[in-house]
């Protein structure tokens, strides 16, 4: 049952399709794509849906799209966080307190795609999105206009409808890796994930680091190794420091519990001068 | 068009078949044929059909065949019609049927029958050389035709291929070699055969599917061909990543072809999902040459539910998991299947059993407790072991496990406090860091459990967040596991969880079931008629339902927490009442809203207090092996107190869910049966645990603690949470 013993080519073939779209055309990619050609590190920020409730949540999202990020997370909040930690999860069980429903994301995601330039993306874990249906949730989120999906508990290894489905609607997989990933499972990662791959650079959950980890470049130093064109960083990014140190090595920074600290102290205008501090507008 | 001499038997047969059809071609035009074909009712869709609808099947083509030039002739089909219906009825996906005549002692005329005969897709299996033949297939009703590589040139091959298509028919694209995929490939085929009979030697090897299988593309349709004997050859071709399997001989020569179908296709599935989710072809294989070599045992095997390895369970189960974490799973299972079959690794873990948790635990026949019931009722006193319940067997497992990876350090997550207090024993007896995390309203409900742990120098984390139970308990020690995996083992209690923890667990607590069976059939000289067990993620239920598993004259009962009453929506019965989804790593029978977001649990039992489910009890209850009942807090309280009065046993009050649930069953025999038959029945009791730990709450339930006594108010605080 051991999955260690096999070759890297065994576990690519055995689990990812070999006709698998891993095109660099799609809006997401196109955008690391313009950030890379303007010598500087693609801004990826996070919001959870629904926090503190659904209208200033989207007023959030737009704040930060408007104010430096390129690419947005919408989080969608979950009953079970293992990825997270408690600032995220305070304000995601907040948001399901409050009324908050998967359907919520769609509105969020929309106000992203029309109201700003930034590309928007959902991050959820998987049992919202097999309850809705994969191909239902696909469908849904493209008409809403985002470009793809991160998923921090779906691994290639369990995404036979996701892989369908993001097919079908054109949507980007975004598959983590970690500092503890094998180079058989980066490779394998890598070759299933389009639009960028999303390094952890922690073996960690979700918080604000005073440094981040010297793993991090190692990460994304393997996962380039493994084929993959574009890879952001998220985990314990807070600052502009923390910005321009990993843009050094990525194509991209992934800035969550900062933001979401931001927005419960100091609502949508908070989000976004934190926003143009970290994109260096300030 | 240019015939391919291939030097085999496949030059002789086609000089038949040209001749043959010669003769046809006289007799019937072919415009006439292409007429005939024009008024067909369209093709049905046999890709489609061969890809099946779950990816974790396997499709079985049911052959009409009446003898072959390797075997001669192999049954009297008086009526193919029936046959091929009987193929339909045990779930073939497609009927093939061998039209030539000179060493397959078919014809057109059996392909008419077997046309009208059935709604799936019908195969014309034939040497097809030409596209005449083509077009009397579809003229015929066929769906599908065979062509076969070997005997046709490049252009001939996708001249046919495209007519076919054409058509709306498929093409089951038949293949020898490396090189006769690739030719296949390179002409568009869509569904392609693997036919592991050597044409030179007409020899079958059936391993030659695994070599050759890596060479295919995988947005074919695979199907595998020749060397089905048995359950043995499908398991190795699905295990292979075979969509579906071709299979003649065997069921021409079935006594129920339908019911070898049925088997098929289960077995086939169960290895693809094996396929899908990981497992090695060349484990596949070795397990294949093992089979071979044990004989019957292998059969007994392929259909027994006992061992069911994961990471799949039917449609249960998997890894649905950070990939931080996949690593160390990786580790675990390597370290857990080097293992079991290491004897130094079995002396410990047995010996730790013995002399350290006092095993094997006593069955007790209950008398009076039975008499009450108006059945025999018998015990398994896992309550006896040290500790205080079942949870010992996988810590001590799982410790020693944690050993050979070099860790040093436990974590635990705990419900009653059971497990945590295990785990705390074991990181004692192991000289190892201890962390147990207990959601903040059980810590109150079971603070003598608290204080345990503490005693044994663990450290105990109250979790704060969501429900603040179990499965609140599980994220905590997930989040630790993810930040301190290199040094740290996480010690899951139950049978649940992602790959190999389900199976591992179940493995650990094997033991209970192996022991209860042999003991049964000591002192009561038969098998049981029920066992129950009470189940929250179910490691004490699978663990003796896997003594008795296979033996079907057996009842196997799970009882889930019914809390106030499964109506009031304040329960634990996730079989139950729930539906399949995602939590923790497997994919389950869960509590979650529209959404998908986990409803919260309740039950006086907080080690019954779970949304979620093992994996393996889904599959159990999926395909009806066992049987779920939910047992409400006040069945399960009443059973606890007739247990103290009856039999001078405090069982914990998961456990009274057992008690309960044996209740219910022998109240309805004696109602079926009359009491003198039911009086001869006999129920199995997993007694999980014993109750020490639920005196407070059971005095507070029955009122027997003193007035503004400390019990009191520990108890009044958990009940009031």
């Amino acid at each position: 049952m051991s999955t260690t013993e096999h070759t890297p080519a065994g576990l690519t073939e055995r689990i990812v399709p070999r006709d698998l779209t891993r095109s660099a055309d799609s809006a997401l990619s196109r955008r690391i794509e313009q950030c890379k050609a303007e010598g500087r590190p693609a801004l990826v920020g996070y919001l959870p849906a629904g926090y503190p409730t659904v209208e200033e949540s989207a007023a959030a999202a737009v704040a930060l799209g408007r104010n430096g990020a390129d690419i947005i997370e919408i989080g969608i909040p979950y009953s079970d966080p293992v990825m997270d930690g408690p600032v995220i999860q305070a304000a995601t069980t907040q948001a399901l307190a409050n009324g908050f429903r998967v359907e919520d994301a769609f509105t969020v995601v929309r106000a992203v795609a029309e109201q700003t330039d930034a590309v928007p993306v959902v991050m959820t874990y998987w049992n919202p999105v097999l309850q809705a249906g994969v191909d239902e949730f696909a469908r849904r989120l493209k008409d809403a206009g985002g470009a793809g999906i991160i998923t921090p508990d779906l691994i290639p290894d369990e995404a036979t409808e996701w892989f369908a489905a993001s097919e079908e609607h054109g949507l980007d997989r975004i598959f983590l890796v970690a500092p503890s990933t094998t180079r058989e499972r980066m490779d394998m990662t890598v070759s299933a994930a389009s639009g960028f791959v999303y390094a952890v650079s922690v073996m960690g959950v979700t918080g604000t680091r005073d440094q981040v980890s010297s793993a991090a470049e190692d990460v994304v130093a393997r996962a380039r190794g493994a084929g993959a064109e574009r890879v952001c960083v998220g985990l314990g990014v807070s600052s502009r420091e923390h910005v321009l140190e990993i843009g050094a090595y990525a194509d991209g920074v992934i800035v969550g519990t900062a933001l979401v600290r931001a927005l419960g102290e100091g609502g949508p205008q908070a989000v976004g001068e934190l926003a143009a501090h970290l994109a260096g507008r300030d | 068009m240019t015939q391919q001499h291939t030097g085999t038997v496949l030059d002789r047969i086609i000089e038949g078949v040209r001749e043959d059809l010669e003769t046809r071609k006289a007799s019937v035009s072919l415009q006439d044929v292409r007429r005939a074909a024009a008024e067909q009712t369209p093709a049905l869709d046999a890709e489609s059909a061969l890809r099946g609808s779950d990816p974790a099947s396997v499709q079985v083509i049911a052959e009409v065949k009446r003898s072959s030039p390797s075997k001669g002739a192999l049954a009297a089909i008086e009526d193919p019609a029936q046959l091929a219906a009987a193929y339909e009825r045990g779930g073939a996906s497609v009927i093939s049927v061998l039209t030539e005549q000179r060493r397959f002692g078919g014809s057109l005329a059996d392909l008419d029958a077997v046309r009208r005969a059935v709604g799936i897709p019908v195969l014309r299996k034939d040497f097809v050389v030409e596209e005449y033949q083509v077009w009397e297939a579809r003229a015929h009703g066929a769906d599908i035709v065979l062509l076969i590589v070997a005997a046709l040139d490049d252009a001939t091959l996708r001249e046919l291929l495209e007519l076919t298509h054409h058509l709306g028919m498929h093409a089951l694209v038949e293949t020898h070699t490396e090189e006769e995929i690739d030719r296949a490939v390179a002409v568009g085929a869509r569904i392609i055969g693997v036919n592991t009979r050597n044409l030179k030697t007409l020899d079958v090897d059936v391993d030659m599917f695994g070599q050759l299988a890596e060479r295919l593309p995988r947005e074919a349709v695979i199907v595998a061909e020749s060397g089905v004997l048995g359950e043995e050859q499908i398991r190795l071709y699905a295990g292979h990543g075979a969509n579906a399997v071709l299979t003649g001989e065997v069921l021409v020569r079935a006594e129920d072809p339908a019911q070898t179908i049925g088997r098929f296709r289960e077995v086939g599935a169960m290895s693809r999902a094996e396929y899908l989710a990981g497992a090695t072809p060349t484990a596949a294989q070795e397990e294949l040459a093992a089979a071979q070599v044990s004989g019957e045992a292998s059969a007994r095997d392929a259909e027994s539910l006992r061992h069911a390895p994961g990471p799949y369970f039917g449609d249960f189960g998997g890894r649905w998991m950070p990939e931080s974490l996949v690593a160390a799973l990786d580790e675990l299972t390597e370290t857990f299947d080097k293992a079991r079959t290491d004897e130094t690794f079995q002396d410990e873990f047995q010996r730790l059993s013995r002399e350290y948790s006092g095993r094997p635990s006593l069955l007790t026949e209950a008398e009076r407790f039975g008499a009450e019931l108006g059945v025999r009722v018998f015990l398994k006193r896992e309550d006896l072991n040290h500790t205080g319940s079942h949870k010992i067997n996988n810590v001590l497992g799982q410790a020693l496990l944690a050993r050979r990876m070099g860790k040093t350090r436990l974590i635990a997550e705990t419900g009653a406090g059971q497990h945590g207090v295990a785990t705390a024993t074991a990181a004692a007896l192991f000289g190892m860091e201890c962390c147990v995390y207990m959601g903040e309203e059980d810590t109150r409900r079971q603070a003598l459990n608290v204080a345990r742990m503490r005693l044994l120098g663990a450290e105990v984390v109250a979790v704060k967040n969501g429900s603040r139970t179990l499965k609140d308990a599980i994220n905590e020690a997930l989040r630790d596991w993810v930040a301190s995996v290199e040094t740290t083992h996480y010690l899951l209690g139950t049978a649940a969880g992602p790959h190999p923890f389900p199976a591992m667990v179940r493995y650990f607590h094997e033991q209970i079931g192996e022991e209860a069976r042999a003991q049964i059939l000591e002192q009561a000289g038969r098998l049981p008629d029920a066992v129950t067990a009470c189940v929250g993620g179910g490691s004490n239920a699978i663990g003796i339902f896997h003594g008795f598993l296979d033996d079907e004259s057996v009842q196997l009962y799970g009882n889930e927490a019914g809390g106030d009453g499964v109506q009031t929506g304040r329960h634990a019965a996730t079989i139950t009442l729930g539906r399949p989804g995602v939590l923790h790593g497997a994919k389950t029978f869960l509590m979650q809203d529209p959404d998908g977001q986990t409803v919260e649990s309740h039950s006086i039992s907080a080690g019954l207090d779970y949304p979620a489910v093992g994996p393996e009890h889904s599959y159990l209850h999926s395909i009806g092996r066992v049987n779920y009942e939910a047992v409400t807090d006040v069945q399960a309280m009443d059973a606890f107190r007739l247990l103290c009065r009856t039999e001078g046993i405090l069982p914990a009050i998961e456990s009274s869910h057992a008690l309960a649930g044996a209740r219910e069953v022998a109240a309805r025999w004696v109602a079926e049966l009359g009491p003198e038959e039911a009086a001869q029945k006999i129920i199995v009791v997993s007694l999980s645990g014993r109750g020490d730990k639920d005196v407070a709450t059971a005095g507070e339930w029955f009122d027997l603690l003193p007035q503004d006594s400390h019990e009191e108010r520990v108890a009044q605080k958990g009940e009031q949470l």
